[in-house]
């Protein structure tokens, strides 16, 4: 009697836990994603264990980069302006070395002036460095050059180019006033913790929810109406950057999301969730590695560097 | 049944004796028999046209208690900058039917759904950090409340389409050079130092609005963008899709909203018109 009745609790939990989930997927797919969008993502449901961490945003502990309108009316400000123009459209004013759909400002956001958005003004006094990457000490010109062979998908700008020197122009620009070999607020990336548990079906969701609405269903971005460049970056496919670049690197991708994604909603993303999202979008397709052999990428695919 | 096999087996041998030229040919007479459908087909489907007829009747005269859309919208859809009411001539048309489907929803009767982010549930034990939650908008105004409420989903979708074929030419307005400057430093490139994205990095290059998600900032009066912002601010509007724009509202200040107001009002803009 009583093996009997064991077993129907058995049954009956072992059918409770086939139904529920099923209900709450149906409920959550009738949702229309224009009607309704999530909201509340500042705000999570947390336990008093598992606090919600709110990123304070002090404006005044960053260094602030002059303003366009201040470019002076000479030479120099003429270099400065055309390293402004190869930097927002890369691939009109840059066009013979870029190799993607991209811009210099996809990545470096808001014309190379946002904190935590990798920002040039941050990284002018810091060079020449050693960068583990290479194993050698490089200097500003050789990191630009590495953007557009990775990050660009292209081909380097050799060191007297024009395009370098005004990329490297707008830069110095861009950092007047910048204390040189400090670390400045706001330099780089935000730091994400190391973890183990990664997980590319949360991730997925996570893209569904959060990134899909710009950067499409397939992760291949959104052209401007015009046809002409792209309004909102490609992630993956052939007009994202390459297997070599910074940001194939899981980790690194992100601290990128965490701290610029999506717009105006920077550190609303947890580290978990970024971290789950960026393994995600690792797993994708995209161009191989330039540096790599063709058949190293056909039988090792994600083998990122 | 032995005459009907010889036509079979002829048949066969037809089709196996088909040169590649012909089949080339075969299918370039499709293609332009295709073509040709394609070509006819736009002028004999009329009921884009029946759509736009209707909503273009209920626009100009409204209908029983519905009043017409014209008084305030303009004869054109071009807005009235005086009562601060947008233009509609140019707009997404899903962009206008989900403004006024958040205008009829009840604030009140918001439903909030529940969705897990981890959906296996044998597998990860939900927990409450797994959980987002979903929302409707809404959009509070005192007059578009109760008229958005009297429309069908027809007539949501007519007038949408009639607004959204409708021509539209603006006329931009001079402005000190100092606000305009201010107002174009923060629709291209926002205030990094506050986490503040620019305009135009949704609303599109030049403010023309990008899809149906995003809507267009050039050619709306002046008066409309700072009422809208001051909605955002105060709650009365809180339709966006995850929280964007509340958030950014959050960080204008009085001086940003007239600049940059100023600055889309300053651009050239032409929607629908050659």
């Amino acid at each position: 009697m009583k093996r009997i009745f064991l077993q129907w609790v058995l049954v009956f939990s072992v059918y409770n836990i086939g139904v529920l989930p099923v209900a709450a997927q149906e409920l959550g797919q009738s949702l229309d994603s224009l009607e309704v969008r999530p909201s509340l993502v500042n705000s999570r449901l947390s336990l008093p264990t598992q606090l919600t961490q709110v990123h304070v945003i002090s404006p005044g502990e960053y260094f602030a980069p002059p303003l366009v309108a201040d470019i002076p009316d000479d030479r120099f400000g003429d270099m400065v302006r055309m390293g402004r123009n190869i930097f927002t459209k890369t691939g009109v004013y840059a066009k013979r070395y870029a190799g993607n759909g991209l811009n210099c400002s996809s990545c470096h956001l808001q014309e190379g002036r946002k904190p935590h958005g990798i920002p040039l003004w941050a990284a002018y006094g810091r060079y020449p460095m050693y960068r583990h990457k290479t194993r050698t000490v490089v200097t500003l010109e050789e990191r630009i050059q590495d953007c557009f062979i990775y990050s660009m998908d292209g081909i380097a700008p050799t060191l007297d180019a024009p395009e370098m020197k005004a990329l490297v122009t707008y830069t110095k620009w861009l950092s007047k006033g910048a204390p040189v070999g400090v670390d400045l607020p706001g330099r780089g990336l935000p730091n994400v913790s190391r973890t183990q548990d990664l997980d590319p079906k949360r991730g997925k969701i996570v893209y569904e929810t959060h990134c899909e609405f710009c950067h499409g269903k397939d992760g291949k971005g959104q052209k401007h109406t015009n046809g002409e460049g792209y309004m909102f970056p490609p992630v993956w496919g052939g007009d994202s950057y390459n297997k070599g670049s910074g940001l194939q690197r899981v980790r690194t991708l992100a601290k990128f999301i965490k701290g610029n994604m999506p717009l105006g909603a920077s550190f609303s993303l947890t580290n978990q969730e970024s971290l789950d999202v960026a393994i995600y979008i690792w797993l994708q397709e995209r161009p191989r590695n330039p540096k790599m052999s063709q058949a190293m990428d056909f039988f090792f695919p994600n083998m990122a560097r | 049944m032995k005459s009907s096999s010889n036509i079979k087996r002829s048949l066969v041998s037809r089709l196996k004796n088909m040169s590649v030229w012909s089949m080339f040919l075969f299918l370039l007479f499709l293609s332009f028999i295709i073509f040709l459908i394609q070509s006819v087909l736009p002028i004999s489907s009329s009921s884009h046209n029946l759509h736009r007829l209707a909503g273009e009747q209920l626009a100009l005269n409204g209908r029983g208690n519905i009043p017409a859309c014209v008084p305030c919208h303009g004869l054109q859809g071009q807005g009235n900058a005086g009562i601060a009411s947008p233009r509609l001539a140019g707009l997404h048309p899903d962009y206008i039917k989900k403004q006024l489907e958040d205008y009829a929803r009840d604030p009140l009767r918001t439903r909030a759904v529940v969705e897990p982010i981890a959906r296996d549930y044998i597998k990860t034990p939900r927990t409450y950090g797994d959980l987002t939650v979903f929302t409707p908008g809404t959009r509070y105004d005192p007059k578009m409340n109760s008229l958005a409420k009297l429309l069908s989903a027809e007539d949501r979708h007519n007038l949408a389409i009639y607004y959204s074929n409708l021509a539209f030419v603006a006329s931009p307005k001079a402005y000190d050079f100092e606000t305009l400057e201010r107002g174009e430093d923060l629709a291209l490139r926002g205030k990094p130092e506050y986490g503040l994205p620019s305009c135009n990095s949704c609303h599109g290059p030049k403010g023309q609005g990008f899809r149906a998600i995003f809507p267009p900032l050039a050619g709306q009066p002046v008066t409309y963008i700072i009422a809208q912002i001051n909605k955002w601010q105060t709650g009365k509007r809180d339709n966006d899709h995850l929280a964007l724009m509340r958030n950014i509202a959050d960080q204008l200040t009085d001086g940003d909203k007239v600049n940059v107001a100023a600055y889309y009002d300053n651009l050239s803009y032409s929607v629908n018109s050659e």
